[in-house]
């Protein structure tokens, strides 16, 4: 036990030394010196000689409960998000961007002047153009065209707005999906979701504003950056749920731990960090208090919200869940319950379209299609159950990937793959939105005949996030951090609300 | 001689706060010392500096006068009450001396000329400040309604609205870019103001140019002054509208540089100036679409929401362009009818009520109609069947009822036909078992019962 003791004072010793920096160095000397001057001066006036005191941080409101929530600037539309990413990016010209034009030009060697100035990840030399694998149709009363690889999506196809012709200055998954989500394609700024909870904060005081679920497989490239906080206090990065076993990990009781311990134990560190940030004042302490707080309610809250099995089975049914799995159709219907409960940014990830035709799971016509095929009834079900719940009136659905693919088949070193596969393509990809103050059964935006880049309505990664955070109330060209002496937007200083595709 | 002339005029601005120094400290010092006399021997030098150095500060005026080419008309006032207030003074000094010249103003009572000295030296020194800064300096940071009280002209900004159907047939210049150079460029760029020598309120003066020559060169708007300026960073000294101003939104400037692009026409319609329709999205009116009324209302007192924010009702400002809250009991689902009471402090302000899975019952309908602006409400996952419904209809700007997950039965459907402005009813998970979306009252409601299907298709077990 001694010994126990003894380690735990030489590990708060040693924490203190490291936790001093040279500043608190010179400012303990500053005060010190100025303590020993007023000592002089005073000698003899003060009969208990108490040394001069410290002027203790005062706690905002904000710093203390930083996701209570605040008024957008300007009158919302939607007051939650669910961002669904197809991580790897998926090919438009299989799913909604149909180019009949492109199938006359198949196995034809792609134009000398379409690859000049052109980088791309892996094709070299001179590529053959490949048609669309899917046929296509038009779909409902807006008449836009959907791909049979999307069979179910037809329902709601008169809900959504597409952006035809996105285009993004990144040609490979990290930094694009980097670019997607924060802005920059260089770390460290905050993703949407950051942004959004750090505005607006959240409604449920027992869940996380900030919600990200991945579909199991690989995490998306760009690592957990693409729901960071960057330089917004840390209690604004996206919590990652899982849908298979515990929802959040260490949340749980441990053996031989009661509730009623674990609160004390709880409210006894938290008043340590006050303490602490009384003295240091550096706000990662009370991220750290408030992450305590907040994992403590969730250990009721989330368990409830993230069990889909108290759901009705003609749901489950609807989505295509698969109940102790990881899967997409699992996460938009735990999407559908968090955004139901109050939760400010749903993020979903999935994985495993990037399908560039070296294997069978990453090829076009079939890897791509068993792709769909995961979450093309999951998508639909999240629309249709969000607008018979009256939610998608109060919700902003986005889908994309971090960019689109080539009209033509990739040539990998210039070789001939083992499967029909396209390149990475920024110049002009679909995205679609849809929900609150979005335009139903809009299409914005023309791509050439052969989906090569945008002719008509380009709008950029910017734009999109313009016009996110228009829906959530914002002018995103006043909504800024200060940061290392400058202010910071999620635009950079660039971005136009995509104003065709508002209701 | 003339470069010194030119230089001690313009020590003028300089000298003339010694006259208003001594003069201001003189008035001061005599009302102090009215009945202490303590400093009665002082009061009169003062005076007699004050005269001096005011007519240190005629002189210099006069040679500024000469030296900068002011018109004789903008500066005799200031240049005659200056002369004025130099010979004051010396009254005053000779007065409280009790020279014998100015015995004739023995009768007249020292408060008297004080008051009246007070009242001199503030008018010249305002017409002064006239002179270097404007006579609008004063007014222009006044709202407009202050300004045209006191009988000043207003530049008022006007809303600049195109039709839908329309725009094509409107004139470019006089229908949009006038306007926009109106609201933003004019106030300072007009015939009686001039800044720079530039007039933007007519076709000539755009042509004409200021000062520094051309502002618009035709087809080549990035070369255009008009355009640099407006693009130029707020902070740069060279921005117009000046930092301060109201400024152009990014259409319109976007307008501007279209307009310069298509060789800037004065006379030719949209149309034929070829311009595109997206440029004009932001002049077309914008129909109010929100969870609030189209009104503006009084702020709800901060004690009361926070008194609220204690019982687990969140209380929040739906934007803060408006004072209308929602009020959500999302964190407290113990809310029952009898809870209701605590958010009458803010029922006019309540536009958004969320009562979603709560205890309430068909009796908080009648005390919903306490709520005149409810535009949103949320009574799903509740117990409530409808019973009463009707008295909702009193609400005037009731837009949507979510009744999801509620035991509402389908007997009070009816009771919505009276209801004047809803648009929107969720019934799905009711008592109600239809299906899909119905339209009611002629088209102007619709009811979504939900119970969407999505029936399995041969394509989802299949697996390349």
């Amino acid at each position: 036990m001694k010994d126990i003791v003894e380690k735990l004072i030489q590990e708060k010793l040693a924490r203190e030394v490291q936790a001093k920096t040279r500043r608190h160095f010179i400012k303990s000397c500053a005060q010190g010196m100025g303590g020993l001057a007023l000592s002089s001066i005073f000698m003899g006036c003060d009969p208990l000689n108490t040394p001069p005191k410290k002027t203790a941080m005062a706690f905002s409101e904000r710093d203390l409960n930083p996701l209570a929530t605040l008024a957008p600037p300007l009158a919302p539309k939607v007051k939650s998000v669910i961002y669904l990413h197809m991580a790897g990016a998926p090919s438009q010209l299989e799913m909604f961007d149909y180019k009949p034009e492109l199938h006359k030009y198949d196995g034809q060697d792609c134009p000398q002047s379409l690859l000049e100035g052109k980088k791309f990840a892996f094709i070299k030399g001179t590529p053959k153009l490949m048609g669309p694998q899917a046929d296509f149709k038009q779909e409902g009363e807006s008449g836009n065209w959907v791909s049979n690889f999307m069979p179910h999506f037809k329902n709601v196809v008169d809900d959504v707005a597409f952006l035809k012709a996105v285009h993004t200055d990144q040609f490979n998954h990290g930094p694009a999906q980097l670019f997607m989500h924060t802005g920059s394609a260089r770390l460290g700024r905050p993703s949407i979701g950051a942004w959004a909870t750090y505005g607006l904060g959240s409604e449920n005081q027992n869940l996380p504003g900030f919600v990200v679920l991945t579909s199991g497989g690989n995490t998306p490239d760009a690592g957990k950056s693409v729901w960071g906080s960057g330089f917004l206090p840390s209690v604004y990065q996206g919590v990652q749920c899982r849908s298979k076993g515990d929802p959040v990990l260490y949340i749980e009781d441990p053996d031989g731990i009661t509730r009623d311990l674990k609160k004390s134990t709880i409210d006894a560190i938290n008043k340590i960090n006050k303490e602490e940030y009384a003295k240091y004042a550096d706000p990662e302490i009370l991220a750290r208090i408030n992450q305590y707080e907040m994992a403590y309610r969730m250990q009721i809250a989330v368990p409830e919200v993230m069990n889909i099995n108290s759901e009705p089975k003609y749901i489950q049914q609807m989505y295509g869940v698969e109940p102790g799995k990881e899967s997409f159709a699992n996460n938009c219907l735990l999407a559908r319950k968090l955004v139901e409960d109050g939760v400010r940014f749903v993020q979903l990830f999935d994985w495993g379209w990037d399908t560039h035709g070296n294997i069978r799971e990453g090829s076009i016509d079939m890897g791509l299609r068993n792709k769909c095929r995961e979450i093309d009834r999951p998508i639909t079900a999240l629309i249709m159950d969000l607008k018979q719940r009256g939610l998608l009136d109060d919700t902003l659905i986005v889908w994309g990937g971090e960019f689109g693919r080539t009209p033509m088949q990739e040539n990998r070193g210039n070789t001939k793959m083992a499967y029909k596969g396209r390149d990475h393509h920024g110049d002009a990809f679909t995205m679609w939105m849809a929900g609150g103050g979005i335009k139903k059964g809009a299409s914005h935006g023309k791509t050439d005949d052969i989906g090569f880049s945008g002719i008509e309505g380009q709008v950029s990664v910017h734009d999109v996030h313009a016009t996110i955070l228009h829906l959530l109330g914002f002018n995103h060209e006043e909504f800024t951090h200060e940061f290392q002496g400058r202010n910071f937007r999620l635009t950079d200083v660039e971005g136009d609300i995509i104003k065709e595709i508002l209701a | 001689m003339d470069v010194l002339k030119q230089l001690i005029g313009r020590l003028h601005p300089l000298i003339v706060h010694l006259p208003i120094g001594f003069i201001i400290l003189g008035l001061l010092l005599q009302w102090y010392d009215r009945k202490r006399l303590e400093y009665q021997k002082a009061i009169p030098l003062i005076y007699l500096w004050g005269g001096v150095s005011a007519t240190f500060a005629c002189i210099t005026g006069y040679l500024q006068y000469l030296g900068e080419g002011y018109a004789f008309d903008s500066v005799k006032w200031h240049l005659w009450s200056g002369i004025a207030t130099a010979l004051f003074s010396f009254l005053m000094y000779a007065k409280l001396k009790e020279i014998k010249a100015v015995d004739f103003l023995s009768k007249v009572p020292i408060l008297g000329l004080s008051i009246l000295f007070f009242i001199l030296i503030s008018f010249t020194g305002h017409q002064g400040g006239n002179i270097t800064h404007g006579e609008e300096y004063l007014v222009e940071p006044l709202p407009n309604s202050v300004k045209s009280a006191l009988g000043f002209e207003t530049f008022e900004e006007k809303e600049i609205v195109l039709s839908e159907e329309t725009w094509e047939e409107a004139l470019i210049y006089e229908d949009v870019i006038k306007p926009i150079l109106n609201n933003k460029c004019v106030s300072c760029h007009n015939p009686k103001k001039t800044k720079g020598a530039l007039l933007l309120h007519n076709e000539e003066g755009i042509l004409e140019g200021g000062e520094n020559g051309e502002v618009i060169l035709a087809n080549y708007t990035k070369q255009s002054e008009i355009y640099k300026r407006m693009t130029l960073p707020i902070d740069d000294d060279d921005h117009m509208p000046p930092e301060g101003k109201t400024q152009p939104s990014k259409e319109e400037i976007k307008l501007i540089a279209a307009w310069i692009d298509a060789g800037h026409p004065f006379k030719s319609t949209i149309k034929d100036a070829g311009l595109d329709k997206k440029l004009f999205a932001s002049l077309f009116p914008k129909k109010h679409d929100y969870d609030y009324p189209d009104k503006k209302i009084a702020a709800a007192s901060q004690d009361s929401i926070a008194s609220i924010e204690k019982t687990g009702v969140y209380v929040n400002l739906i934007s803060k362009s408006s004072n209308f809250l929602s009020a959500s009991c999302i964190n407290k689902p113990a809310f029952t009818d009898a809870d209701f009471e605590t958010l009458l402090p803010i029922k006019t302000q309540i536009a958004r009520l969320d009562l979603g899975g709560t205890k309430v019952t068909d009796s908080i309908f009648k005390k919903l109609i306490m709520l005149p602006n409810l535009t949103v409400l949320k009574l799903d996952n509740t117990a409530v069947t409808g019973e009463q419904i009707e008295t909702l209809s009193f609400l005037d700007h009731l837009k949507s009822v979510n009744l999801t997950g509620s035991n509402f039965e389908e007997q009070h459907l009816t009771a919505f036909s009276k209801f004047k402005a809803l648009e929107k009813i969720h019934l799905y998970k009711t008592k109600i078992k239809k299906k899909g979306v119905q339209s009611f009252n002629e088209g102007q409601i619709t009811i979504d019962y939900g119970n969407y299907e999505l029936p399995p298709i041969a394509s989802d077990s299949i697996v390349y």
